[in-house]
């Protein structure tokens, strides 16, 4: 049986001892555990899994929560916040110091503030860490790059900047604010924004501006007046200024250009006074540094709708909307229970039936929940790499990973620079990369698993060797193709299904075209990772 | 028998019916008739005084030195010896040409003012105007909108963006990209690329069917690239050009096979000039003198559906917003709340200068049926000029921008 599960048979599908929605329609419990397992650890399930519980579907909690152990878990969570953050852009900033590629220098800033998540995570501390951890996280090669101390260790581990800037998590980071600059007039105010919209989910740059006439022309005369008495400036200006004066350490008025070179300057903490003049507050509460801006930004509500938003859109691939406010407000309830925590956040949306389902008879609620979910590119290349043993590599750097092949944002993905938005929507870029991934791969299983000088075990073609022809050994090929489907997909073909002879027709076709049995199994293999269902979860 | 891809897509039992009549994805076509864009985008913020909107008689704007306010016609730009090619581009085509001044940018920050330029709205959910053209004209393109460099929103219509992305699209559609990575594979040849595709279309269009959603977007896509497979010789697409000129023009062969609604090229330059706004009139010549080549080539060149591309293609240029009037200390210009656009070719209202600004670089009120400054009038946003695009495209700006009166002035007819 493939595709949902009616209603009428959901009794015996769903965990035991949880009520499901009855106007439901859940998927099956093979696409269940894989749409889990794809979103929490970016690979298909093992066929052992998928039989454990297609046998015992109330095992789906008990997966769920083995798959949040996972390492990928970690990897999965920071890939979601990167959408929120940002700060994953490839980028150096300049940085260069020695012994390390561009690409690893790139990697280790964006992923600083990724990793204290990580670490967030991993330890399950509240969300809150992220911006009141007196502490960062740093890779051997980040700390060599900002001069840090590093606790020592194997990959990231606890560090501290070293120019006495106060911690506070992600809002002391040096590769957040080389991520969000700010120069000239602009005085901190992009990155006020940048804090605004990374942690309460509200961009002022996404606010209308209505000035009249008289505030147009004060503008043009004497802007910084106009900002700070122009009602309509103050809209905006009001608190976004007090926002911006805590970060005047990292603005290096004593250069030309305020360009930030890595550097925190306590000395010039109070130079707020020489540009909005306004002085550091949250919303107008007054606040004496950048810690006890953290401390308020915690305590804001919108904190954490923003925190459980990003979980949400992460992990449904959807905007939420007023529609989504029930479910919003039972994950909001769970993050705030469990102490902020992110792991018991995304269990508790991954249990929902609303995420297991695959529509529902009621038309509205079947807009929410239906529809399938499309692989990013990281999980694309887990998918087919756990599938095939294949990872398409470009110059030692994973294809799909690398923002430099413009594979990513052709598949969908983002750069975090000009592209920051997912395209949860396959494109005709997302179809090629399919299919010449598909064809790279299949060559590689075809040409390893036909070697009959093979002494490993195969990676996909177990049940057929060089010799086999459709017309002599065609139950070896249904019994292939059969195991080939569960393998690119987890769902075993129907008993009555056309793709078995279907695809020995294909071989035939292929081999009279390419007189090689490589070249026809690297087609069919092909053609079946191909399948959408491997696209899609 | 008329069979539309989206009807099919309604059932996907069809599929072994349209095979017995030798259905093939190529039978999808571009609907003739449907007017094709191409977008050009300015990112960082252009001076629209540097030539879209002349003051020299201001004592309140800083206007280029050695330049003059040229008149052709209707038209007003800043002209003069530093604006050779300028002066060209509006002399050959200025009948054909809308200058739109004075629009409420609704923002002075690039993100925020790029989203408002190409989708009149700050909400991410909206496509942009190519976008959105592409994905809900009557016609089936393979490539819907190409985006050979500068800004994209795809909002919820992400199906129909395609993004060059270098050389890698290329790559991807020949299939050289199999045999370039580090485990190389030999490329399939096309006999047989095209037997496996049958098959993969077969089980897409299958599960498209039973999925709907995201589902059909990735069937109405495999087809889409397997003809683009199928005619990239057809198309030249060996190439997708390098310079500004190179890519408007194999926008609009694209266009002219029916491959391609829209296109969006940036316009190069370091256009957000706060250190140095002398920049801005070298950019803008270098932008018409390539303006006016593709002119050339879109009025010599037959159409899909007219008897030369210039009768079916629309060219728009936009940035995020305009620069101060005054020079500051650095001899730059800042951010500007008020903008410009340039309007040229199929079903534009030729001749004609819409909006206007006073001696401040201040937009004021204006009557939208005839673009002229009226008290009674109302201040023209990017939200009104998209709403003219959209109508140009054919489609009924109601349905997305609801409420947002359209610049009729701007349409011709």
């Amino acid at each position: 049986m493939s595709g949902a599960v009616l209603v009428a048979l959901l009794a015996s599908c769903a965990p035991e001892g949880e009520n499901t929605q009855p106007e439901l329609i859940l998927l099956s419990p093979r696409e269940q555990l894989i749409r889990a397992s794809v979103d929490l650890r970016g690979v298909h399930p093992s066929e052992e899994e998928l039989l454990a519980i297609e046998a015992s579907p109330g095992l789906y909690a008990d997966f769920v929560d083995r798959y949040i152990d996972d390492p990928r878990f970690i990897e999965r969570t920071r890939e979601v916040f990167n959408q929120r953050f940002l700060t994953r852009t490839g980028s150096t900033y300049g940085q260069d110091p020695g012994g390390a590629t561009g690409d690893q220098i790139a990697a280790a800033i964006g992923d600083e503030p990724l990793r204290l998540l990580s670490y967030i995570v991993d330890n399950d501390l509240p969300y809150s860490e992220l911006v009141l951890a007196p502490y960062t996280v740093a890779s051997p090669l980040l700390a060599e790059v900002w001069g840090l101390e590093r606790e020592a260790g194997d990959g990231w581990t606890l560090a501290h900047y070293t120019d006495g800037r106060p911690e506070a998590g992600i809002l002391t980071m040096n590769g957040v604010w080389f991520r969000y600059p700010s120069m000239g007039g602009n005085a901190n105010r992009h990155r006020a924004n940048a804090v605004s919209k990374m942690l309460l989910c509200d961009d002022y740059l996404s606010r209308p501006i209505v000035l009249n006439r008289a505030a147009v022309d004060q503008l043009t005369i004497d802007p910084e007046a106009a900002i700070s008495e122009n009602p309509g400036c103050q809209s905006c200006h009001a608190t976004l200024d007090p926002l911006s004066a805590h970060f005047f350490g990292f603005f290096p008025t004593d250069l030309e250009d305020n360009t930030f070179d890595g550097v925190y300057r306590p000395e010039q903490e109070g130079n707020w006074r020489m540009y909005a003049d306004k002085e550091p507050g949250f919303y107008g509460t007054p606040t004496n540094g950048i810690p006890e801006l953290a401390a308020q930004l915690s305590d804001d509500p919108r904190f954490i709708d923003c925190a459980v938003q990003t979980v949400f859109e992460g992990f449904t691939q959807s905007s939420l909307d007023d529609d989504d406010w029930s479910r919003f407000q039972d994950l909001r309830a769970a993050f705030v229970d469990s102490n902020q925590s992110i792991r018991t956040t995304v269990r508790e949306l991954v249990l929902s039936d609303a995420y297991r389902a695959a529509g529902s008879l009621d038309p509205d609620l079947d807009a929410q929940v239906s529809g399938v979910r499309v692989a990013s590119p990281a999980q694309l290349s887990g998918i087919i790499s756990g599938i095939t043993g294949y990872s398409w590599q470009f110059n030692g750097t994973d294809g799909l990973l690398d923002y430099g092949t413009g594979l990513p944002v052709l598949l969908g993905g983002i750069d975090g620079d000009t592209v920051t938005e997912r395209s949860y929507e396959p494109s005709v870029g997302a179809v090629f990369i399919q299919e010449r991934l598909a064809q790279s791969a299949a060559w590689h299983v075809a040409d390893h698993d036909l070697d009959p000088s093979r002494s490993d075990d195969a990676r996909m073609l177990a049940y057929v060797t060089h010799d086999s022809r459709p017309d002599t050994d065609a139950e070896a090929f249904d019994t292939q193709i059969r195991s080939l489907y569960l393998q690119a997909t987890g769902l075993p073909l129907d008993e009555d299904a056309d793709e078995p002879e279907a695809l020995a027709q294909l071989w035939e076709q292929l081999y009279a075209l390419e007189a090689s049995p490589t070249a026809a199994w690297a087609g069919v293999v092909s053609a079946v990772l191909r399948d959408p269902r491997v696209l899609t979860y | 028998m008329s069979i539309s891809r989206r009807n099919l897509l309604s059932n996907a039992a069809a599929l072994s019916a349209l095979s017995a009549v030798g259905w093939h994805p190529s039978m999808a076509r571009a609907a003739v008739g449907e007017r094709k864009f191409i977008f050009f985008y300015a990112m960082g913020g252009w001076d629209t005084t540097a030539v879209f909107d002349p003051h020299h008689n201001s004592d309140y704007v800083d206007m280029e030195q050695d330049t003059l306010t040229e008149t052709l016609g209707n038209l007003a730009f800043t002209g003069g010896q530093p604006r050779i090619f300028t002066s060209r581009f509006f002399s050959r085509w200025g009948n054909q040409t809308s200058i739109v001044n004075g629009i409420d940018a609704h923002s002075v920050g690039h993100a925020s003012g790029r989203q408002f330029a190409m989708t009149g709205t700050s909400a991410s959910s909206y496509p942009d105007w190519p976008t959105l053209l592409a994905a809900t004209g009557q016609g089936d393109y393979p490539l819907p909108h190409i985006v050979f460099s500068g800004p994209n929103f795809p909002g919820n219509k992400g199906s129909a963006v395609v993004r060059a992305g270098g050389g890698t699209l290329l790559n991807l559609i020949d299939g050289s990209i199999v045999g370039a990575s580090d485990m190389p594979a030999p490329v399939p040849s096309s006999p047989a690329d095209s037997i496996v595709d049958a098959f993969v279309y077969d089980r897409v269009a299958n599960f498209a069917g039973k999925r709907g959603g995201r589902a059909e977007s990735l069937i109405s896509n495999l087809d889409r690239a397997m003809e683009i497979e199928g005619r990239r010789f057809e198309a030249g697409l060996s190439d997708l050009g390098n310079s500004m000129l190179e890519q408007a023009i194999k926008a609009s062969e694209m266009m002219r096979l029916g491959l391609s609604r829209c296109a969006m090229v940036g316009v190069p330059g370091g256009w957000d000039s706060h250190g140095d706004n002398t920049v801005q009139g070298l950019q803008f010549e270098d932008f018409f003198d390539a303006l006016d080549q593709l002119m050339d080539h879109l009025a010599t060149t037959p159409g899909l559906s007219s008897p030369w591309l210039i009768d079916e293609v629309t060219v728009v240029a936009l940035s995020e917003f305009g620069r101060t009037p005054l020079l500051n200390g650095n001899g730059g210009k800042d951010h500007w709340p008020y903008n410009s656009a340039l309007f040229v070719g199929s079903g534009v209202r030729g001749n004609r200068m819409i909006g206007k600004t006073d001696t401040g670089l201040i937009a004021q009120p204006i009557d939208f049926k005839t673009g002229l400054p009226a008290d009674s009038g109302d201040m023209l946003g990017a939200e009104h000029v998209g709403a003219a695009i959209l109508k140009l495209g054919g489609i009924d700006p109601e349905s997305h921008l609801p409420g947002v009166q359209t610049l009729d002035a701007l349409l011709k007819g």
